[in-house]
């Protein structure tokens, strides 16, 4: 049976609850940027190897893929695209890793109020 | 020859499909403990003495306010908003409920929302692929349109069954058609094009934004009815220890 800490303030207020409901969507976002984060490098990956066949191989003509089709386009039209596609992605990729930044810092934040209030009777860890 | 793209109009399905996202579960010995996705909400045990003085000062507060429920957040897109709880015995007196019967009330709650919220996540998952296909059309339409001004031909290789591909002669041409859905496909000039399926894209993003936005109130309801949950049980389970306590020590005296 749970032995309650003695004379411990726990009565939850309309900030407390707001903090926790503020921890929750920061939690959420921060494992849905852990997966964009996870797609985005992939992405890049899958760019890098991309310019690498290009610069292997000796064909004039590339196949590449726009929509759901694959143009026909000359091979240096293949780089420029390629090179535009990565800047995107890197740049993409550095904005949601600062985000998940900021979030993780604001998570640790919340953290330190909540636990300052409650101390045992809340945990926020992962599971 | 006349080229032909995929649109699909964003359009989204309801469809229910029990894919729980939020691993939640309760486990019920003596400390009732509560899961917030992924965060787990150990119970709060009050102490007497404190709770009195806060129940001298709620009921003051409370005669003060006009309103019955002092933190309700409102109704949201037929979301009913938590009405978070200041003091769980006021609460008990004000619905009159005891405390099994405001569990109970609670927990249907917390069912609703998760019903809600399995239909919300589900139409996102039906929106949210829709948009990389809406820029896939317009990549095509805009490469269409800058080969339109070299005069050569366009030749692609498409996909005619899974593994087998075709290839493609596409000449200048001015307008391309879009598949609108239920077998409707319209010719469109390319500037045209280009502002549908922009139009298109606006709405789609817009309606995720609005979805997200819902997805989020909703979870913080569930929180909010949460952590009520666990003070009206933890509120019970100290009432019976009180009670406990004080049966054994007149058990003892007399």
């Amino acid at each position: 049976m749970q032995q309650g800490t003695g004379a411990s303030e726990t009565e939850v207020t309309w900030e407390d609850q707001q903090n926790i409901n503020k921890f929750g969507r920061l939690n959420n976002r921060f494992h849905e940027l852990e997966d964009e984060i996870k797609f985005a490098k992939e992405a890049i990956d899958n760019l890098e190897d991309a310019s690498n066949e290009l610069i292997l191989t000796d064909e004039e003509v590339v196949r590449f893929q726009i929509g759901e089709v694959f143009a026909h386009v000359p091979k240096e039209e293949v780089e420029t695209r390629i090179e535009e596609m990565k800047e995107v992605s890197s740049n993409n990729l550095e904005k949601l890793e600062e985000e998940k930044e900021s979030v993780v810092a604001q998570m640790a934040e919340l953290k330190k109020v909540l636990y300052g209030k409650f101390k045992d009777s809340i945990n926020l860890e992962e599971d | 020859m006349v080229s032909a793209f995929k649109l699909i109009a964003p359009v989204p399905r309801l469809s229910l499909s029990y894919h729980s996202d939020s691993n939640e579960h309760y486990r019920s010995f003596e400390a009732h403990t509560v899961r917030i996705s992924g965060v787990i909400f150990l119970p709060l045990i009050f102490t007497l003495s404190i709770e009195k003085k806060n129940i001298q000062n709620m009921a003051a507060a409370a005669s003060s306010s006009s309103t019955a429920s002092p933190k309700t957040t409102t109704e949201r897109r037929g979301i009913h908003g938590a009405q978070f709880v200041e003091d769980v015995e006021i609460y008990l007196s004000q619905t009159g409920l005891d405390v099994n019967s405001a569990l109970a009330f609670l927990q249907e709650r917390l069912q609703q929302y998760k019903l809600v919220e399995m239909k919300l996540l589900a139409q996102q998952r039906d929106l949210q692929p829709k948009i990389p296909d809406i820029e896939k059309c317009l990549d095509v339409v805009a490469t269409l349109q800058a080969k339109k001004g070299t005069g050569e031909a366009l030749i692609t290789d498409f996909e005619v069954s899974e593994g087998i591909y075709s290839r493609a002669r596409i000449e200048d041409n001015d307008s391309v058609c879009l598949w609108l859905g239920a077998n409707v496909m319209l010719e469109y000039s390319c500037e045209e094009a280009t502002s549908l399926l922009n139009k298109n894209l606006e709405n789609a993003k817009a309606s995720l934004e609005v979805l997200i936005t819902d997805l989020q109130f909703l979870r913080d309801q569930v929180t909010i009815t949460q952590v009520t949950i666990a003070r009206v049980y933890n509120w019970d389970v100290h009432q019976r220890r009180i009670r406990q306590t004080s049966t054994s020590s007149t058990a003892k005296d007399s």
